[in-house]
């Protein structure tokens, strides 16, 4: 088989908005990364303690899947979705719509992409590409986060398409079978914003939200207890910087990603306000990445102590309080 | 942030950052990876250590090699547990030798594809010396047989590591 869909190839900052918005792109809907973020209420955080992580981890976006079933409700497009038990059943839907000429989103282990740097290649089932075209025995991947276009073998693609564990892909996939040509914005962004508001503020569990912006502020200080050695607490120390500016989050934990979605919100509403909210964004970003930049320095120097960590975990509640008060008075711009 | 203060020059780890720029807008940019460009030396440090100590124990008889995998790939209890399709607590008793050594060859086989290894890894580690880390190359060939892996082994043409 041979067969590569012109599809046009593009960078993004997260692989489930990259991939969607894509595929949106493709389908002749004019749409930006940062408004399907915010259109979706991708915005959020949460601090985890979970057996599936091998160590206390946070989250700086929605759950998997979130992105897309609130662009397809919000913005009256209708998906087709499949999942397959039968690896051959999921290739043989896969090659068929490629032979079709329909370019389709996939989960996938991360694991598996070989095209990626060995150092970022870690095992998480959360990870979407678009797949264009297939030559012989290799897929023809659009993966938002490489530079050019890529391939993979067909094996390793199926390793990938149906690894087991913590959020199994499942051989799932998805295309938009019918997007509008005309879309109103306007209501779909009221209620990204308004949902974003309510997912940081008021979801009543202890670890969501500016509550679990909190919460990652009072367990940092324990982390030393949690870990093997000095280098083992450096590493996740460290990781606080890849979580925030490499995990495909746009930089500052997708803060500068909302900041851009609101400055585009102000001209779709004519909303000034929403202008000023998107600079303040920007400005917790930066501060956000401050603290990027403090946990990747401490990290390396092995400058762990009490002292340091509790100064981190003040900057993290800081931030807590910035971002309090901002989606309360984001809340009253719209 | 401005563009400016974000860039970073780093080819092998490229990403797309959103900044503010010279007009005022917000929009995408690509750039090299920060913390890769200042800091990969230091993650493959402690990496490497981390597989000394791992390596010393498993030789010691402390840890199994299911133990060594799971660490060095950073993977949660729960979620191995789940791809390997055992409960957490058969998955914990699998860190000790003295159960690692009753493990069925179908189990072994199942581990070995999650961290996507020989089967043979799960028995021996090859470690090449560091000054011929760059010019010695392995080719694993798969077979028809699941348990037989033909490793071949020799001087790399291009003795430039491939890295970056």
């Amino acid at each position: 088989m041979k067969k590569v869909i012109d599809f046009e190839h593009r960078m993004a900052a997260h692989c489930e908005t990259g991939t969607l918005t894509a595929l949106l792109n493709y389908n002749g809907l004019e749409i930006t990364e940062p408004l399907v973020f915010g259109i979706a209420n991708g915005i959020f955080f949460g601090y985890l303690e979970s057996s599936n992580f091998p160590f206390p981890t946070f989250i700086v976006r929605s759950r998997p899947g979130q992105i897309r079933e609130n662009i397809s409700k919000r913005l009256n497009i209708k998906l087709e979705k499949y999942w397959f038990k039968d690896p051959e059943k999921g290739e043989a839907k896969l090659d068929e719509l490629i032979n079709k000429g329909i370019p389709a989103a996939i989960q996938v282990d991360f694991f598996y992409m070989s095209y990626m740097p060995e150092w970022l290649r870690v095992n998480i089932n959360v990870h979407f590409i678009n797949i264009i075209g297939k030559k012989d025995n290799k897929y023809i991947i659009s993966d938002s986060y490489h530079p050019r276009i890529s391939e993979l073998d067909k094996d390793v693609m199926r390793k990938a398409r149906w690894a087991g564990g913590y959020m199994a892909p499942k051989g799932f996939l998805y295309y938009p079978v019918d997007v509008p040509e005309n879309v109103d914005f306007k209501q779909p962004v009221i209620k990204g914003i308004k949902r974003a508001c309510r997912n940081m503020l008021s979801i009543p569990v202890p670890f969501i939200g500016i509550k679990g912006i909190y919460k990652f502020a009072d367990k940092i200080k324990e982390w030393p207890s949690l870990v093997r050695d000095t280098e083992h607490l450096s590493h996740e120390i460290m990781k606080i910087n890849i979580l925030l500016e490499d995990q495909g989050t746009g930089g500052a934990g997708f803060r500068f990603m909302y900041a851009t979605f609101l400055q585009q919100a102000a001209g779709i509403l004519q909303n000034e306000k929403l202008d000023d909210m998107s600079k303040r964004m920007m400005e917790i970003g930066d501060k956000w990445r401050e603290i990027s930049y403090f946990a990747a320095k401490i990290g390396k120097n092995r400058d762990l102590g009490k002292e340091k960590l509790n100064e981190l975990s003040l900057l993290i509640k800081e931030r807590g309080d910035e971002e309090k008060e901002f989606f309360k008075d984001l809340r009253k711009t719209v | 942030m401005k563009e400016k203060d974000l860039y970073v020059d780093f080819k092998p780890q490229q990403a797309v950052y959103y900044v503010e720029k010279d007009d005022s807008t917000y929009g995408p940019i690509v750039s090299g990876s920060q913390i890769s460009h200042d800091y990969l030396e230091d993650y493959f440090f402690k990496k490497k250590n981390l597989e000394k100590q791992l390596r010393d124990q498993m030789a010691d008889n402390k840890i199994s090699p299911v133990y060594y995998y799971m660490t060095l790939y950073e993977m949660g209890i729960g979620d191995l547990a789940s791809r390997v399709r055992v409960s957490k607590r058969k998955l914990k008793k699998h860190f000790l030798p003295k159960y690692f050594e009753k493990l069925s060859i179908p189990l072994l086989k199942r581990y070995a594809a999650i961290f996507d290894i020989p089967l043979a890894s799960m028995f021996q580690l090859v470690i090449v010396k560091q000054e011929d880390q760059v010019r010695i190359e392995f080719d694993f060939m798969k077979t028809k047989n699941d348990c037989l892996i033909i490793t071949k082994t020799g001087i790399r043409k291009n003795e430039k590591s491939d890295r970056f």
